[in-house]
C-alpha cells in the first residue's frame, strides 16, 4: 500500500493529486492557491494543501510521480528546432533557456521543494499519465482510451487499449500535427488568449455556419486510416512560440480578427469570424469521430475514455457519445493537463502493488471552507453575517427569489468547472439574469453560454438526453427539450443545447440539496450555474477568497457553509 | 482541519550538486542511446549553457506557444 503525489507542471495548470492506498484523497490545481489564473509554476502550494488534507508530512510519501518525461520532451524540442532551421532560429535561445533553465531539473526541483529523497520523484509518459487519469478512475474495466491534445513529450494524439490497469498503445499522431494546436492556432487568428479562449471559440461556433469547410480542407484533412495531418504552412507553432498560425492561414480565411474588438454579429466580419469557429468546430468533431471509430475498431471495446485538453470540448463529447459506436463515454473533470497530475500518482501506486481506485463519484476533491474563518473576517469588515439552520433551504429561497447567489460549500472542485461546491447560482429562467450576471461579474462575450445544473432524476423532464458518465461533471451537452426551452431561457445556447450537469447526492451533496429544496417550494429543480469567480480570476477556495469576491462583485447573497451575507437593497 | 505542513528547509550546496550532476548523467544517458547518437555533440553544447542559466539562475519567459516548444 502506498502514498502517492503525483504533479503535472510547467505548461499549464499545474497541479496535484494524492492518492493513498489506491483512493484518491485529494487532487488540487495551483491556481486555487496561489491565485494565479492557470499558474503554471511548480504546483508546491497544492501539494502541501493535499498533504495537510490527508494528515500526512512529506516524510510519509513513498513517491512523488511527474506526469512527463523531461528528457524526451527535451530530445523533441531539439529535434524540431534543428529540422526547421532556418525558421527556428530566432526561437533557439529562448527554447533552450526554457528547457535548461528549468524544465529538465524539475525533478530535482520537487525533491528539494517537498524535501522527499531524490530517488523517491520517479516520471511517467505525457500521453501515458493523461490516458491513466481517464481510465483508472472511470467506471469501466475495459475501454478504449483516447488522448488528444497539443503535444505532450512527442505524441499530440494516442489511442490505447485498457484492460484493468494495463494501457497499451496502440497508435499515435505525432507533433506537429496536433489537433489541440489546430485548435489553438485558430483561438489565437480569432483574436483570443490561447489556453483560456479555447471554451470561447466554442461558444461562438453556435453563432456562425459551417461554410468554410472547403477552406479548411486544406488545412486540416484526414489520412484515410483514421489519423490526420495540418498543412505546416498554415501554423508557426514550430517556430514560433507567440503566434500559432502563419501568413497561409491568413491568406486562406482572411485577416485575423483584432484582439479585444467588442462583438456585432451585424458586422459582416465578425459574421465571419463566427463561421470559421463552427467550420472549426465541425471538423474537430469529424476528426474526433474518425479518430474513435478507429480506437473502436483497433480495441472493440464497448467503451471510451477521453483526456487530453481536447476534451475538454463539451459539444464534440456529445457527438462521440451519440455517434461514435460506444455504448458509454467518460470524461474525467481535469482532462486537461491539470489532470496528467492525477495520472501519473494512480500509475505510481500502481507499479508499487495498489488496487485500481474506486471509479470517480465527485469532483470535490479540493479544499474545505473555513467558515469560522470566514465569520472572524466577515466580522472585521464589518459585513452583516449570520447563521442559518438550513443553508439549502436558503439558497433556494433566494435563487426562486431571482437573486444571484455566491455558493461556497464543502471542498473545492478539481477541474474547470465550478459544480456546486464554489458555483454562483441563479434561476434559470430569464435571460435577463444571463446579461444581469455578464454585467455584475463575469464580463463575458454575449456568444457565451451559461450553464443548468438539473436534479439527475428529473433530467428527462428537460433534456431530450439522460444523465451519462459525463453529465455529472459538465463534460458534455445535451439538446433542451421544446417544451423546457422557455423555463431554460438563461441557460439555452442558441443551438438549442446545454452544457448540463446532472446532480446527485452523493456526487454534489450541497448543490442537491438546493435543487431539492427548489422542488419542494414548486419550482423546477434546475439552476443556472457557473463558476464563482470573475472575468480573469480562478474560482474562489478558501474563505477569504469568497468574502473577497463579495467585496468585489455586486452579487445578492454569499452563502459560505452556514453563513448567509445579504446585499441589503 | 489538519495542522499546515512545514516546508522543508532548501537542502544544501553540496546535496544540490550532487542532484544536478544525477540529472545531468540521466541526460547524457538518455542522448548516448544509438538512435539520438547524432544529438550527442549538441548536449556538450547545452549542458554547458545549461550550468550558465542554472548559475544565472535562468530565464523566465511564458509565451501562449511556449508548450509546443520550450
Ligand atoms: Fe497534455
Amino acid at each position: 500500500m502506498a502514498r502517492v503525489l503525483g504533479i503535472s507542471a510547467h505548461y499549464h495548470d499545474a497541479a496535484a493529486a494524492l492518492v493513498v492506498d489506491g483512493e484518491v484523497v485529494a487532487a488540487i490545481q495551483e491556481e486555487r492557491l496561489s491565485r494565479i489564473k492557470h499558474d503554471p509554476g511548480l504546483p508546491l502550494a497544492a501539494a502541501f494543501a493535499c498533504l495537510q488534507h490527508a494528515g500526512l508530512r512529506p516524510g510519509d510519501l513513498d513517491a512523488v510521480a511527474f506526469y512527463e518525461e523531461p528528457f524526451a520532451k527535451l530530445e523533441r524540442v531539439l529535434v524540431h528546432l534543428l529540422r526547421h532551421l532556418p525558421r527556428t532560429w530566432r526561437a533557439f535561445p529562448r527554447a533552450l533557456a526554457g528547457q535548461l533553465g528549468s524544465k529538465i531539473w524539475v525533478l530535482d526541483h520537487l525533491s528539494e521543494g517537498l524535501g522527499v529523497a531524490r530517488d523517491r520523484v520517479v516520471r511517467f509518459d505525457h500521453h501515458r499519465s493523461h490516458a491513466a487519469s481517464a481510465l483508472l478512475v472511470s467506471p469501466y474495466e475495459r475501454a478504449a482510451v483516447l488522448v488528444v491534445d497539443g503535444v505532450g513529450e512527442a505524441h499530440a494524439t494516442t489511442i490505447w487499449d485498457g484492460r484493468g490497469y494495463d494501457l497499451r498503445l496502440l497508435a499515435s499522431v505525432d507533433f506537429p500535427h496536433s489537433l489541440g494546436l489546430l485548435y489553438a492556432g485558430l483561438t489565437a487568428y480569432l483574436g483570443f488568449t490561447v489556453n483560456e479562449g479555447e471554451y470561447k471559440v466554442m461558444g461562438l461556433a453556435a453563432w456562425g455556419q459551417p461554410r468554410l469547410r472547403e477552406q479548411f480542407a486544406r488545412i486540416v484533412r484526414l489520412t484515410g486510416d483514421g489519423a490526420y495531418e495540418l498543412d505546416l504552412a498554415c501554423f508557426a507553432h514550430m517556430s514560433d512560440a507567440d503566434l500559432g498560425f502563419g501568413p497561409a492561414l491568413e491568406r486562406l480565411l482572411g485577416p485575423r480578427r483584432p484582439p479585444g474588438r467588442p462583438w456585432d454579429f451585424e458586422r459582416e466580419d465578425d459574421r465571419h469570424y463566427a463561421d470559421v469557429a463552427a467550420t472549426l468546430q465541425a471538423v474537430l468533431e469529424d476528426i474526433l469521430l474518425a479518430l474513435a471509430r478507429k480506437a473502436r475498431a483497433l480495441t472493440g471495446a464497448d467503451h471510451l475514455c477521453l483526456a487530453g485538453g481536447v476534451a475538454l470540448n463539451a459539444l464534440a463529447n456529445a457527438r462521440l457519445q451519440a455517434e461514435a459506436g460506444f455504448a458509454r463515454v467518460f470524461v474525467q473533470p481535469a482532462a486537461g493537463d491539470a489532470g496528467g497530475a492525477l495520472g501519473a500518482a494512480l500509475l505510481a501506486a500502481r507499479e508499487r502493488g495498489d488496487p485500481r481506485p474506486a471509479p470517480l463519484r465527485t469532483a470535490a476533491l479540493g479544499l474545505p471552507v473555513d467558515a469560522d474563518r470566514a465569520r472572524d473576517v466577515a466580522g472585521e469588515l464589518g459585513l452583516p453575517v449570520r447563521r442559518v439552520d438550513e443553508p439549502a433551504a436558503a439558497v433556494a429561497r433566494l435563487v426562486a427569489a431571482g437573486k444571484i447567489v455566491a455558493h461556497a460549500r464543502g471542498r473545492f472542485e478539481w477541474g474547470p468547472r465550478a459544480l456546486g461546491q464554489r458555483s454562483l447560482l441563479a434561476c434559470p429562467r430569464d435571460p435577463a439574469t444571463r446579461e444581469r450576471m455578464n454585467r455584475l461579474i463575469k464580463e463575458r462575450e454575449p456568444f457565451r453560454p451559461f450553464a443548468p445544473a438539473v436534479l439527475s432524476e428529473r433530467t428527462g423532464d428537460f433534456f431530450a438526453a439522460g444523465p451519462d458518465d459525463m453529465t455529472p461533471f459538465m463534460t458534455t451537452t445535451a439538446r433542451v427539450r421544446d417544451d423546457a426551452r422557455e423555463r431554460l431561457g438563461a441557460v439555452t445556447h442558441r443551438d438549442g443545447t446545454a452544457r448540463l450537469q446532472t446532480v446527485e447526492a452523493a456526487r454534489a451533496p450541497e448543490l442537491h440539496a438546493v435543487l431539492t429544496e427548489l422542488a419542494a417550494l414548486g419550482h423546477d429543480p434546475v439552476v443556472l450555474n457557473t463558476s464563482l469567480n470573475g472575468a480573469g480570476e480562478p474560482i474562489v477556495a478558501g474563505a477569504e477568497d469568497a468574502l473577497a469576491f463579495w467585496l468585489r462583485h455586486g452579487v445578492d447573497a454569499l452563502v459560505v457553509e452556514d453563513l448567509l451575507i445579504e446585499r441589503s437593497p | 482541519m489538519n495542522a499546515p505542513v512545514t516546508r522543508p528547509p532548501r537542502p544544501g550546496l553540496l546535496r544540490r550538486l550532487a542532484a544536478r550532476l544525477r540529472t545531468i548523467a540521466g541526460l547524457v544517458l538518455h542522448f548516448l542511446h544509438p538512435a539520438r547518437f547524432v544529438l550527442a555533440p549538441l548536449l556538450i553544447v547545452l549542458l554547458l549553457a545549461g550550468v550558465l542559466l542554472w548559475l544565472t539562475g535562468g530565464l523566465a519567459y511564458v509565451a501562449p506557444f511556449v508548450y509546443t516548444l520550450f
